[in-house]
């Protein structure tokens, strides 16, 4: 009986690079939680409670005028614009010679039960955005928000406006009236917001990310790791970029309680943000009220923020400068895939130079 | 890795059938062909179940079964943190609360002296005479 033709329990050669393989799998896998991530030096310039305002450190002074402002979703951890040397979108925006800020929102503690969406646009980034201008020394600034900190950048700039020169938004979800899967997960009468956000002061970051895991399950449990079994074969495999690019899929944030009922309730369950009715602060949000440039960048194969949920917005701003990219790709991978490179970062940096 | 030091362990005159054959038996490459091959299977049944009203719903049913059990735990553990006069996590949060409330009247405060610099800073309009 030839070892092809063996039962692998019987084939001790097979066995032997098979337990290797497991190994290696589970060396990269568990070496994931301490993968070298965000290591462009920065320097804290404002805090307050958990949150933190960085500017990201330049040898040499910003070429270009206006300030970008990076404005991160809520479950998600600071790195992910600076994953790592060489797949850093804020190593780009320095080298395209822009002053970096980046707000990084902190992890939530029980203290933080009542901490809403509606506080953090209305206390946290107006001061962060005070100290950007006394940081940076020039009154507008470039708003880029990625996710849900592009519904976030899109409410701040909304009841802002005089703040923001340009609106960039990466993914982000406007309209909620035809939110896919996640949507359908997290319907009223369907998805238990009260009684999370009773029993958890602060939703355990598992919460959304297993809803996010389940929009494509066989790939984010399984796919995974059969191609890094297969990948691990490979001389050339950049294990270390594999485990930054684990890291940041699966090192969830928890969210606060309060953020998070907002979230379900008034943008997904209700769509106030679209339909015009959404109010902060008795302060109405309107998009219309947004007349400075827009880019929206859109994925194809966005399965968190799917197509109907990003392309609504160039239609509800009220900026007659109104622009839409698409890229080819899905809702993490167009942001620090390698076609990020080719694609996003260079569509974002000729955008902002031709509006600086 | 793995199936490079396996490699390099080879001869040359290794076959690339034989290597076909080894690899055909090692349970990792099984279990990566058996993915592979039925993963688009797979995706399409679960996105056929997943799609339906019911799965929405019986998720849940699920989750807030769990979560009153939760809730029974956290309850139970704070009676009983309460009975032996020990401050539970909301007696903890409480304080914390407290401070992140100090912590924003300070920051209005320091608004409303930026405001008062700004409002001086301004040049005041010329009296008429």
């Amino acid at each position: 009986m030839t070892s092809g033709q063996s039962a692998p329990w019987l084939d001790p050669e097979a066995l032997w690079a098979s337990n290797d393989r497991a190994l290696e799998m589970a060396r990269a896998v568990l070496g994931s939680a301490d993968a070298p991530v965000g290591l462009t030096p920065k320097e804290l310039i404002w805090r307050k409670n958990k949150a933190r305002l960085y500017r990201y450190v330049r040898s040499e002074p910003a070429t270009q005028r206006t300030p970008v402002f990076l404005v991160l979703p809520l479950i998600n951890r600071a790195y992910i614009l600076d994953l790592r040397p060489g797949a850093s979108f804020v190593e780009f925006l320095l080298g395209e010679g822009f002053d970096v800020f980046l707000i990084d929102w902190g992890t939530p503690g029980d203290e933080d039960r009542a901490l809403d969406i509606t506080t953090l646009i209305t206390r946290y980034l107006p001061r962060a955005a005070k100290a950007i201008r006394r940081a940076s020394g020039v009154e507008q600034m470039t708003v880029l928000g990625y996710c849900i900190g592009g519904a976030l950048a899109a409410c701040f700039v909304a009841l802002y406006p005089k703040i923001a020169r340009n609106l960039v938004l990466f993914t982000a979800p406007i309209d909620f009236s035809d939110a896919g899967q996640f949507g359908a997960l997290t319907a009223r009468g369907v998805f238990p917001v009260d009684s999370l956000t009773d029993t958890f002061p602060i939703v355990p970051g598992q919460v959304p990310d297993i809803g996010s895991k389940l929009l494509n399950p066989v790939a984010s449990y399984l796919g995974t790791y059969a191609r890094l079994s297969e990948k691990l074969g490979d001389p050339g495999f950049d294990v270390a970029g594999w485990q930054a690019m684990y890291r940041w899929v699966n090192e969830s944030v928890p969210f606060a309680g309060a953020a998070f009922r907002q979230w379900i309730v008034e943008f997904y369950q209700e769509n106030r943000l679209a339909r015009g009715v959404l109010e902060m602060d008795g302060r109405p949000v309107r998009l219309a009220d947004i007349h400075c440039p827009v880019l929206n960048v859109a994925a194809t194969k966005d399965q968190i923020a799917p197509r109907p949920t990003t392309s609504v917005i160039t239609n509800l701003v009220g900026s007659a400068d109104a622009s839409e990219a698409i890229i080819e790709g899905g809702h993490v991978g167009i942001v620090v895939g390698r076609k990020a490179k080719a694609d996003l970062w260079p569509t974002v940096g000729s955008w902002l130079n031709a509006h600086d | 890795m793995a199936t490079k030091s396996k490699t390099n362990s080879e001869g040359p005159g290794t076959s690339a059938g034989a290597e076909s054959a080894r690899q055909s038996s090692d349970p990792f490459e099984m279990w990566r062909q058996l993915y592979e091959t039925n993963e688009r299977a797979w995706t399409q049944a679960l996105e056929g179940a997943m799609g339906r009203p019911e799965f929405g719903e019986s998720s849940g049913k699920m989750l807030e079964t769990m979560l009153a059990a939760q809730k029974a735990v956290r309850d139970n553990m704070r009676t009983y943190l309460e009975t032996i006069n020990v401050p539970t996590r909301e007696d903890i949060a409480r304080v914390g609360e407290l401070i992140v409330g100090i912590e924003e009247k300070i920051d209005q405060l320091a608004d409303r002296l930026d405001d008062i610099e700004e409002a001086v800073r301004r040049p005041s309009p010329k009296r008429a005479k």
